[in-house]
């Protein structure tokens, strides 16, 4: 056969190939391979029996032709085909040994020949020792080695900032923390034309700044452009309306507490693209703070009819039984989802957090244990285990935890609040006050609902201070953002019953006197 | 048709001049049409998105056939609602009464008004007065409430308004809203021949009042009527003919008026549910659905009509879907009889029968005249096996509807339980009657006339014969046609069904018992015939059921086999075994 015809047969197994007709691409690539012999063919026919998922014939196939050993690219399918077959320990020995330092720089040198295969094209690559880095996280990480895996997605994502999979994986198992994922952000070398990727990845860390900080990392997104025809306004498209942005965003909202708004726009955006992983992750949080029973009920229906396999549709029934409140099922469900895939974070934190809201604290510990050690990135198991101790009463015990968290994350103004609390546990007042006014000022956000009980909290300490006007205007601070709270007014009556202010002292037991469990309190507490 | 842009200024007219006269519902109406016309696509701005977010699927759909419904020559039509607003004297008083009346406060309204002579004026007063009289009817009703909940409460100003209004219109001193109101008392005194003219009348002179209408449709109970009455030609006249052609149970008429008015008010939510509630007759449940989640869609907080939807996910069975919808009218308004409806409808899916009453209970309560409840109250009751309740509902829904099949059918089905067969029938009958295309009121009368009281099997025959004709969707009817032949001894009928009944399970890939007495009777028909080869066809299907039909079929061959080869033939048990 002629090479002209050779190549032609090339280009039907490439065309197959693009249109998913496996079978034939095998069959021709396996002519191919026969009439040259040459190790691209048969790169090109492992490729092919890869993709039609016949992972132990093309293993056998690299194998025994020795080409293995002569490239990367071959060593990297071999690995590839391992992989599929579970078969992590041989898999990582495929890709030969390599050491990886704690920054995720690697040190093999030993054997990079990469014998490069013809490039029909001129698109950009990803570098293929960034996959092999990759696939060794992988791998480690399936062998449960945690420590190794992180190093390697590290250094994948070093290799080459395009290799988007290794940076997911990282952030989604809560793998760094917020420090280490800024600085990991900050080492990436960008390529020129790269620097909207840079302010991308920057919005997908955790996002614990100040409220002007993360909207201008939006913001500077949403202007990046497509530059490519300036002249036509009506053509410019940015990434204003991109999906993964606005989950992004969605995700900001929820975090600072903005439930609604951050509803509303996962509700718009599962409209646009359903079952966005993200987005319904955020959104179901959001409803379950909401308590959007009916909309939680619909979704875990859907979610579980189309999706049975994946662990975010039980998560989603578990949370709709934890949002009607019947724990039971929740902690039935929640746990469905941890043994469909042990690495999903939300699962077992509302797995722990099913438990607590029956006050069953042994079990509660033991599932945020469990979370904190697979997602050391995560201040929120620390910052739970801590809250179960302060139930306990083991103040000392749960000021660890605090600090743990704090240093995990020292920018969520919630650990500091614990932290408070605890102090003013301890009766120290003036330490109390302290963190409680850091909490104040790390807060993303306008002063909302959500942060009116550490503004009661401070204002409880001042009061314990004697510093009773301090006292007086944080409650009614307090009072302003929510008008529903008795312990504000009884915190109220009693700093003016303290100042010997009698009259405005009963005007407001009056409005308490209704509530005798609080008087009780006030009984005990005062 | 009359453009766009004239109807539309025609619209908001009338939607002030309605809103004017307190006639709350006609004006809601209107301002739902005004809305649903579609826009130019030249005019087309974005703030106008907003009410056109999803509807145009639907539309595709109805709109592939061209619709060619040229409008009847045009008699004089009135064009604009120009009505003389006469009373710039009375007007402070008008306004005090007007503000009374918003409050609901009628008979102070009817006194503020009670020296005007202006026509708003006289009709604000006499619809006071007659919305007072309304009122006070309701409320004896619930005070002298009988143990069967029925009273003979009257409406009290009824007699005084009829003598003026009657001696307005013999002045020639009234204007259509006077009529529309004369209209209403009339027939509710009973005079409906009058009152047809008197609200045909009304429409002639003013047809954007789209009560006047549905006054008008519910007057109209034959076709004949309906064709008798003197109407000018408006598009206002487009949306009744449809609505009473819906009534009527001519649904094609009804849908191809309402695909023509699509063309104009192609964003009409009220059009889309008139639609959805043809195909609901027809019963085209997918339809329906895909219409109704494009309504919600538009529009989250509908609860008009969503009990019919919520009619449809109970036939089909889709739990989550009515949940959702049930939680949803519940957060919206659970105090409205649809949404206590489609509660019903939740909890009889979910088993919970006697819940479901509880709350079919609550919509009547809401309104004594929702029909759809008291139907479906009486489907739970014959659930509950309460057939005495059932059938007291049941009676309760065709009082209020003769037209309400489901209601003549659930009274058969009562009347069934109980084993009064000639009952049963007597109600299957006016059933059919209404609805004579469904084969389930079909098959349901001929298994009366088949059983041991009766045993009239070539009155079965007959409508099972009807009810194969129809769309047989359970596929019941084909199959006890063709045993009730055989047991009749008329075999070559009996055959012809069982092929036909085979030939649908295969196309259907439907399979079971049925399928296996179907092949048995076809094998031991055609040996009987003589015709051996379709005959083993026929075994040789068998073979691969499990059961004593095998036998029966192996035996059946080899009998075949003996007759054909005049000797003892190799018997199949020779044969290597069959894989099952």
């Amino acid at each position: 056969m002629r090479e002209e015809e050779i190549e032609k047969l090339r280009g039907v197994v490439r065309d197959c190939v693009s249109k998913h007709l496996y079978s034939s691409a095998i069959f021709f690539a396996d002519k191919v391979a026969a009439f040259t012999a040459d190790p691209a063919d048969i790169y090109m026919q492992a490729q092919a029996l890869f993709l039609g998922r016949h992972y132990r014939r093309a293993f056998h196939l690299l194998n025994a032709s020795k080409i293995v050993l002569s490239d990367l690219r071959f060593r990297y399918l071999a690995a590839k085909c391992l992989e599929e077959l579970k078969e992590w320990d041989q898999c990582l020995s495929m890709l030969g040994e390599a050491k990886v330092d704690d920054e995720g720089n690697v040190s093999d040198t030993k054997d990079s020949n990469v014998m490069y295969l013809d490039k029909d094209c001129e698109d950009r690559e990803i570098n293929i020792s960034s996959a092999i880095c990759f696939l060794r996280g992988k791998a480690y990480e399936a062998l449960e080695n945690r420590a190794q895996a992180r190093l390697w997605y590290k250094a994948a994502i070093k290799a080459d900032p395009l290799c988007y999979e290794a940076l997911e994986c990282l952030i989604e198992n809560h793998m760094l923390t917020c420090q280490e994922e800024a600085n990991l952000i900050s080492s990436l070398q960008f390529g020129s034309e790269d620097g909207w990727l840079s302010s991308f990845y920057s919005c997908l860390i955790k996002k614990y700044d100040k409220e002007n900080v993360v909207e201008a990392k939006f913001r500077e997104l949403e202007n990046e452009s497509c530059k490519s025809d300036q002249s036509d306004t009506s053509f410019l498209r940015t990434l204003k309306s991109n999906t993964d942005l606005l989950a992004c965003k969605a995700e900001y909202y929820h975090q600072c507490g903005e439930y609604q708004k951050c509803f509303d726009l996962t509700y718009v955006l599962l409209e646009k693209d359903l079952f966005h992983l993200k987005c319904t992750l955020v959104h179901l949080a959001a409803a379950v703070e909401l308590g959007h029973s009916n909309e939680l009920y619909l979704m875990a229906c859907n979610l579980v009819k189309d999706y049975p396999q994946m662990a975010l549709s039980w998560f989603a029934v578990g949370c709709y039984y934890y949002c009607i409140k019947k724990y039971d099922q929740s902690r039935r469900y929640f746990s469905k989802a941890t043994s469909l895939d042990g690495t999903f974070p939300p699962a077992w934190i509302g797995y722990g957090n099913a438990y607590a809201a029956q006050e069953e604290g042994d079990q509660a510990m033991s599932a945020y244990r469990t979370a904190a050690r697979l997602f050391p990135g995560c201040h929120l198991p620390t910052l739970y285990i801590g809250m179960e101790c302060m139930r306990t009463h083991s103040y000392k015990l749960a000021e660890q935890f605090f600090i743990q968290a704090k240093s995990t994350c020292p920018s969520d103004p919630l650990v500091y609040n614990e932290l408070g609390v605890v102090a003013y546990h301890m009766k120290e007042y003036k330490k109390a006050v302290w963190w409680f006014e850091k909490t104040l000022a790390l807060i993303p956000t306008a002063l909302s609902e959500m942060w009116e009980s550490t503004v009661v909290n401070l204002a409880h300490a001042y009061r314990k201070l004697k510093m009773y006007q301090e006292a007086i205007s944080y409650y009614e601070k307090a009072l302003a953002l929510s008008t529903r709270s008795v312990s504000t007014y009884a915190g109220l009556a009693y700093t003016y019953h303290l100042q010997d202010d009698f009259t405005t002292a009963i005007t407001y037991y009056h409005k308490v006197s209704n509530s005798v469990p609080i008087l009780v309190w006030i009984h005990d507490n005062y | 048709m009359s453009s766009k842009e004239s109807c539309r200024s025609e619209l908001r007219i009338a939607i002030r001049q309605l809103s004017d006269r307190c006639l709350y519902s006609a004006s809601k109406w209107a301002a739902e049409q005004l809305v649903g016309i579609e826009h130019d696509p030249v005019k087309f701005t974005p703030s106008n998105t907003r009410f056109q977010r999803g509807s145009s699927s639907i539309r595709r759909k109805y709109k592939t056939h061209d619709v060619t419904v040229t409008p009847i020559a045009g008699v004089s039509y009135v064009a604009t609602p120009v009505m003389e607003e006469d009373e710039l004297v009375d007007d402070d008083f008008y306004l005090q009464a007007k503000a009374y009346f918003d409050c609901r406060e009628y008979k102070r309204a009817a006194h503020v008004l009670r020296d005007q002579n202006g026509r708003k004026s006289v009709f604000l007063r006499c619809y006071a007065l007659y919305l007072a009289g309304e009122k006070r009817k309701e409320e004896e009703m619930i005070e002298l409430e009988g143990p069967l909940g029925k009273s003979d409460a009257v409406n009290r100003e009824l007699v005084s308004l009829e003598r003026e209004l009657s001696t307005l219109r013999n002045n020639g001193k009234i204007d259509p809203f006077g009529l529309y109101l004369y209209g209403l008392v009339l027939k509710q005194k009973g005079s409906e021949n009058l009152a047809r003219t008197v609200l045909v009348e009304s429409v002639n002179s003013y047809p954007w009042n789209w009560n006047v209408w549905t006054e008008l449709q519910s007057l109209c109970k034959t076709v004949d009527i309906l064709n008798s009455l003197n109407l000018n030609s408006h598009w206002m006249k487009d949306f009744f003919l449809a609505s009473v052609y819906q009534e009527l149970r001519m649904h094609n008429d009804s849908l191809s008026k309402y695909e023509y008015l699509l063309g104009t008010f192609g964003n009409s939510n009220y059009i889309q549910a008139q639609i959805a509630k043809a195909q609901y007759s027809l019963r085209e449940f997918d339809q329906v659905e895909a219409i109704f989640e494009e309504l919600l869609s538009n529009d989250p907080y509908r609860v008009e009509d969503m009990d019919m939807y919520s009619n449809v996910l109970y036939a089909k069975e889709c739990f989550s879907a009515l949940s959702y919808l049930a939680h949803r009218v519940f957060l919206t308004d659970k105090y409205r009889p649809e949404s206590c409806c489609i509660i019903g409808n939740y909890y009889s899916l979910k088993g919970q029968h006697e819940k479901a009453v509880v709350y079919f209970r609550r919509a009547l309560k809401l309104n004594k005249n929702f029909l759809s409840a008291w139907t479906l109250m009486g489907h739970e009751f014959v659930e509950m096996k309460n057939t005495p309740a059932a059938v007291d509902a049941y009676r309760r829904a065709v009082d209020i509807d003769p037209r309400d099949y489901r209601a003549w059918y659930g009274l058969g089905q009562a009347y069934e339980m109980m084993g009064m067969p000639l009952y049963a029938l007597h109600y299957f009958k006016k059933s059919v009657f209404l609805q004579p295309n469904d084969s389930r009121l079909w098959i349901a009368m001929a298994q009366c006339y088949e059983t041991d009281q009766l045993r009239m099997l070539d009155e079965a025959v007959k409508c099972y014969r009807r009810a194969a004709n129809c769309n047989d969707r359970e596929a019941i009817a084909l199959h006890n046609l063709a045993r009730l032949l055989s047991e009749l001894g008329r075999p070559e009928e009996a055959a012809f069904y069982y092929k036909k009944d085979l030939e649908r399970m295969e196309s259907e890939e439907r399979e079971g018992p049925k399928m296996v007495e179907a092949l048995l009777y076809l094998a031991k028909y055609y040996r009987a015939q003589k015709k051996f080869e379709e005959a083993e066809v026929y075994c040789t299907r068998l073979l691969d059921y499990t059961g004593p039909e095998r036998e029966t079929a192996k035996s059946i061959l080899r009998g075949m086999r003996t007759v054909q080869s005049g000797f003892p033939s190799m018997d199949v048990e020779h044969f290597p075994p069959n894989p099952f």
